[in-house]
């Protein structure tokens, strides 16, 4: 047991499967396959696993997606770690190719893979196609695919190795702001399993939903509103597909007031979705959504900071909600 | 010795440095008067197609003056990125390969009417396109600083910088999709019978996307008048080329295509110029496209100015990004030897364009000018908030969301 970062722990994972699958494979390009963390051994998956194994590609996000899901489909467990840079290039491979095979092969094909998806959002000044937050969205609407985002390093860790072993495909959204984020992480191998929201706080006034690096602000805004005596149920989603609806409905049953945050655009953002899912279960309760303005990321800081949900705003909605 | 006349069936041509070409044209016409061959037809094989040598002196001091703009602005961003906070920024810094942006530009129609002019689809290592297309440095430093008033009003920052009214459609910060993209404007441009050139700068990592080979399938296909030019700098960020290419020389690669690749000396203005001329020909003839390799080189890191010093050009410390493979000390002092200001410099003096007080003279003016940009800039309003909700669409604003 020590402090872990994210990204630490999630290496760590990802070491320890390929540790027992031989064949596993591991397909990067500008995030580096190592990861250092104080008071633990540096973690290089190249050096430790080799080049065959352990690839440096070009900037070719289409074929490291392709390729991960073709090891996947003869066999291999494979993974890739495709960066924020280039996130949405492989779409067509992901919601088209791995999202169907399963189903289109009648049962046939197993594509035991994990598309690490990073996400940006973190940070003023690299303008629209950099800081923008949006995947989460995207990938929760496809069928077959499994989609979570840690928001901690533990359950970075942990549903890293759950996503490694689970036969189908996922897609990993790995928020770029959490890289440093550190918690103690054990340094054994255990699960957290792909399909249940995390309540992170209890409370009766109000039930507030987030999920990846949003997170960091809900708890930050719920530490606020307990202070001042709201009783404040904070949930982690960690999963958007499938999304864990008998928590959200057992909350929002008790609460009867739901706050969703979100980086991801206003549209579709899965606060929607929680809203819908929760509004079919829950008969009497009142509702509120934060999220991204329908607009691009501004490179301006003035603009960008503006824009972006923080924990004031959740505070201040909040109290709106509530009140 | 490498002819300039392009073939489209033959190998990739390379083209020599012009002080070891002209030193080897010189050797080559007194070996043509000693076994009796016309020295004018050894000269004239080494001549054909040095178009650079055709232009007038304004032109080439033009260009001499584009190389230098580019590198006092980039210095400057560098200097401030390491010493100055008000002036925040992120750079991915063009020096070292100025002479490829000069001498593409040069060779296109740049000042007109936008549906006249050439365009180009640039990089996010991008002041070199932009300010050797004609963009204000003015406008183009305050953009950096996203300033209200800049280039792009604060929304693009350095990644997304554009400016129609040079025909400068625009940086991009991801790798690859510009080439197709700019294929696009050349399939217009053939479309409705335009005699305007699309061009695309693309670094060695373009090759390995998919966008490279559907850009360059396509344009062949078409016959579009689309010129696609590798900055071949070595590295696609932290990576050197070799991760992402098997060819020594990308320009091969035109070959698949049948149509003309050439490697050219990024460092020499006056080879990327003529290159560049040979092809915007073509493709103004109906031709069709050309790859063009610059070899090139970056002076700095892939982004920012790690183990860089202020006042001191180059970037020789320690890269904490650069795990997986980094550039060798030697390489950058290697390339230094061989630098873009200082060939372009040589080249005029020699032909007698300018001599070494009106470099001089040149250099000073360039560098007041940059310094007025970056005075300017510092003068400029921030942008308003609300602001980020307008220009999603032509019309109209979006709502806010953040509040709830």
């Amino acid at each position: 047991m020590a402090s872990k970062s994210t990204m630490y722990a999630m290496y760590e994972a990802v070491q320890h499967e390929m540790r027992q699958r031989k064949d596993m494979t591991w397909i990067f390009e500008l995030t580096p396959a190592v990861a250092s963390n104080p008071g633990t051994p540096v973690i290089n998956l190249e050096k430790e696993f080799g080049r065959t194994r352990v690839t440096n590609t070009g900037i070719d996000e289409m074929w490291m997606a392709g390729a991960t899901l073709g090891a996947g489909l003869v066999g291999t467990t494979a993974v890739t770690y495709i960066p924020y840079q280039g996130s949405q290039i492989p779409f067509e491979i992901i919601q088209n190719h791995a999202g169907k095979l399963r189903y289109m092969s009648g049962g046939d094909s197993t594509m035991p893979v994990v598309f690490i998806i990073e996400i940006s959002g973190q940070a003023a000044g690299f303008g629209g196609q950099h800081s923008d937050y949006e995947a989460d969205s995207y990938f929760a609407h496809i069928p077959g695919v499994k989609v979570v985002i840690p928001s901690r390093p533990y359950d970075a860790k942990g549903m890293m190795a759950s996503a490694i072993r689970d036969p189908n495909p996922v897609v990993y959204l790995f928020p770029q702001g959490l890289r440093q984020l550190s918690e103690e992480v054990p340094d054994e191998q255990f699960t957290v399993p792909l399909d249940k929201a995390a309540v992170r706080t209890t409370g009766n006034d109000l039930t507030i939903v987030g999920s990846g690096a949003g997170m960091t602000m809900v708890l930050e805004a719920t530490d606020q509103l307990q202070k001042v005596g709201m009783k404040v149920e904070a949930i982690d989603l960690r999963s958007l597909k499938p999304i864990d609806t008998e928590t959200l409905v057992k909350s929002v049953q008790k609460t009867k007031r739901l706050l969703t945050f979100d980086q991801s655009y206003y549209t579709l953002c899965p606060g929607a979705e929680v809203i819908a899912r929760v509004a079919e279960n829950v008969d009497g309760a009142r509702y509120k959504r934060i999220a991204f303005p329908d607009a691009p990321p501004p490179a301006s800081p003035e603009m960008f900071n503006w824009m972006r949900p923080n924990a004031s705003h959740i505070v201040a909605a909040a109290r709106k909600v509530v009140g | 010795m490498a002819s300039a006349q392009s073939s489209a069936d033959g190998p990739a041509r390379t083209s020599l440095p012009s002080q070891t070409r002209r030193t080897l044209l010189k050797g080559f016409a007194a070996a043509g008067a000693a076994v009796s061959i016309s020295s004018k037809i050894a000269w004239a094989d080494g001549e054909i197609g040095y178009w650079a040598k055709d232009l007038p002196n304004e032109k080439l001091i033009d260009m001499y003056s584009t190389i230098l703009r580019i590198r006092w602005f980039d210095r400057t961003l560098a200097d401030k990125q390491l010493s100055d906070r008000s002036f925040r920024n992120l750079i991915h810094l063009y020096c070292g390969q100025e002479a490829v942006a000069a001498g593409v530009c040069a060779a296109l129609n740049n000042k007109g009417p936008f549906e006249e002019i050439d365009v180009i689809f640039g990089t996010h290592r991008p002041t070199g396109h932009a300010i050797a297309k004609g963009v204000d440095m003015k406008k183009l430093a305050a953009e950096y600083n996203f300033k209200a008033t800049g280039l792009n009003r604060g929304y693009a920052g350095e990644m997304h910088l554009a400016d129609k009214s040079v025909g400068y459609i625009g940086a991009d910060g991801i790798v690859g999709p510009a080439a197709v993209i700019a294929s696009g404007a050349a399939f217009a441009f053939r479309a409705r019978g335009s005699k305007q050139v699309a061009v695309v700068f693309g670094g060695d990592g373009t090759y390995a996307t998919p966008a490279f080979h559907s850009s360059m399938n396509n344009a062949a296909l078409l016959k579009l008048p689309f010129v696609y030019v590798v900055e071949n700098n070595l590295y696609h960020q932290f990576a050197h080329y070799s991760y992402s290419s098997p060819q020594k020389d990308i320009a091969v690669a035109a070959n698949t295509y049948r149509v003309p690749g050439w490697v050219v000396d990024g460092q020499d203005v006056t080879q990327v110029y003529n290159k560049m001329k040979d092809a915007v020909d073509r493709a103004r003839a109906g031709e069709g496209p050309t790859l063009i390799e610059a070899k090139t080189y970056r002076y700095y890191a892939h982004w920012g100015a790690p183990g860089a010093e202020v006042g001191k050009l180059g970037s020789f410390g320690y890269d904490p990004q650069a795990i997986t493979s980094w550039r060798p000390e030697r390489e950058l002092r290697d390339w230094l030897q061989r630098d873009p200001v200082d060939i372009a410099r040589n080249t005029l003096i020699s032909w007698g364009v300018i001599d070494q007080a009106k470099a001089s003279a040149i250099d000073a003016a360039v560098k007041q000018e940059v310094k007025e940009a970056f005075e300017w800039e510092a003068q400029q309003p921030l942008c308003k908030p609300e602001d980020a909700l307008k220009n999603v669409f032509v019309e109209g604003t979006v709502a806010a969301r953040q509040f709830g």
